[in-house]
């Protein structure tokens, strides 16, 4: 797949080193580094980046200042402002330029792909944004979750799930997404991990925790991991309001769960006490 | 749980059904259950947020699904209950939610509606509320569609 040309105006080296490595392993490379004003007209005519990281501050010119200067030259540019303060004042100095994402240092890796993502959105497939930005966030929350809630460390994996069912016997929470994307989340594991997941949370052996005690703890969990991705999800996004449904929770054995037309994504969470699956679906559209 | 947030289902049901095709449906029965529904056969989950919240399920045997599957694709035979007739099921849910979803903007409710899960199973419990939700069985030509209603206002 084609890489998508990214430009970094930065007057210090470390910043600079910093963004690149950031956008290692992702669809975007560094075509120039500029440490000026001046520098980055120039390299921006010769290169042509799809998109420019823009410090605020410069030594010939301030970021807006040089924004407005490629803007000159290009008036489609698409320009993401970097600083250390992000204030209202500048973001509406921002704004009058044409400039309409700003991101505060330090940036963290995720903040700044999902805001190039979403900036170039014409240049990246769909699919990509979708793993990226709405499906990456629940990876992190479903390792996150696990090791806050019983301290269990996870081995995690994404992959795209072309099943025509999600199977399992034991317990699967769905979780309803709505907004923009619209879609669900299924929080799956077997009887055994059920169980044991449970005695971790009540600090019992499995043995002793009874059936239905355990799916209540599967469900409160399952609502408090796919809550917090979207939660993630809306940080980024603030435009978008995704809510979550409450719980529909099955238990039993051999369920099969099917969701025509939705692209799905399975994560994978290995622990000592079993694979824990969470399933993310969003709706294909019209 | 509140009886009056039953009759846009209801009249969602009795509404979008005919259009297919099927001969006018009839309420069967009303009752109350607690927390769980017993999964049928064919179980579609839809969840509510915004000024409801909750979810509901349409619940049938899996014989239903297929009959119900069959009309709709005008009549084709379903011998099995596979992804074509899967899809068919979730339309329609589709259709009845979003049809609800109207008729609670009626009464003054803004609802969200999500995708629907279809679950097949034998003998699945279907936990969807916390609390008592309410019931209803529609008689479709014989068959019958349990709709669970268990959605809360905000």
């Amino acid at each position: 797949m084609e890489k998508v040309k990214v430009m970094i105006v930065d007057d210090s080296k470390m910043s600079r080193v910093m963004l690149g490595e950031s956008l290692k392993k992702t669809n975007f490379e560094v075509c120039a580094e500029a440490k000026n004003a001046a520098e980055a007209i120039t390299l921006y005519a010769e290169t042509q980046p799809a998109v420019v990281t823009m410090d605020m501050n410069l030594p010939d010119a301030d970021g807006i200042e040089c924004s407005k200067r490629i803007m000159a030259y290009d008036p489609n540019a698409k320009i993401v402002m970097i600083s250390a303060m992000k204030d209202a004042s500048l973001i509406a100095r921002g704004r009058d330029v044409g400039i309409s994402s700003f991101l505060q240092k330090p940036v963290s890796a995720n903040d700044l792909i999902d805001t190039l993502l979403l900036l170039c959105q014409n240049k990246v497939s769909k699919g990509q944004i979708l793993r990226e930005s709405y499906v990456k966030p629940f990876v992190r929350a479903l390792q996150g979750g696990l090791f806050d809630l019983v301290g269990l460390k996870a081995e995690m994996d994404l992959a795209s799930d072309e099943r025509r069912f999600l199977e399992v016997s034991g317990v699967a929470v769905i979780i309803g997404l709505t907004g923009d994307p619209v879609g669900r989340a299924v929080l799956m594991m077997d009887t055994e991990t059920m169980k044991a997941f449970a005695a971790l949370v009540a600090k019992k052996e499995a043995k002793d925790v009874p059936d239905e005690d355990a799916s209540d703890t599967v469900e409160e969990s399952a609502n408090i991991i796919v809550g917090r991705g979207v939660s993630s999800i809306n940080d980024v996004f603030k435009d978008k309001e995704m809510r979550i449904t409450p719980p529909g929770t099955i238990c039993g054995n051999s369920i099969r769960i099917a969701s025509p037309r939705l692209t799905t994504y399975r994560i994978t969470a290995k622990t000592e006490i079993g694979n824990i699956y969470l399933n993310v679906g969003f709706s294909e559209g019209e | 749980m509140d009886a009056k947030l039953v009759n846009p289902f209801v009249d969602a049901f009795e509404s979008v059904m005919p259009q297919m095709g099927f001969p006018a449906p009839t309420r069967a029965k009303l009752y109350v259950q607690q927390k769980h529904a017993q999964g049928k056969g064919v179980s579609v989950i839809v969840g509510f947020t915004k000024q409801l919240r909750g979810n509901v399920v349409y619940n049938m045997s899996e014989d239903t699904a297929k009959f119900i599957a069959s009309q709709m694709m005008m009549g084709m035979p379903v011998a099995e209950f596979d992804a074509m007739a899967q899809s068919a099921i979730s339309e329609m849910s589709n259709m009845l939610t979003a049809n609800a979803a109207t008729n609670l903007t009626g009464l003054g409710l803004d609802v969200d509606i999500s995708t629907p899960s279809l679950s097949i199973g034998e003998g699945l419990q279907v936990k969807i509320s916390d609390a008592q939700f309410l019931t209803v069985d529609m008689d479709l030509a014989g068959h019958v569609v349990e709709l669970d209603i268990a959605v809360e206002q905000v």
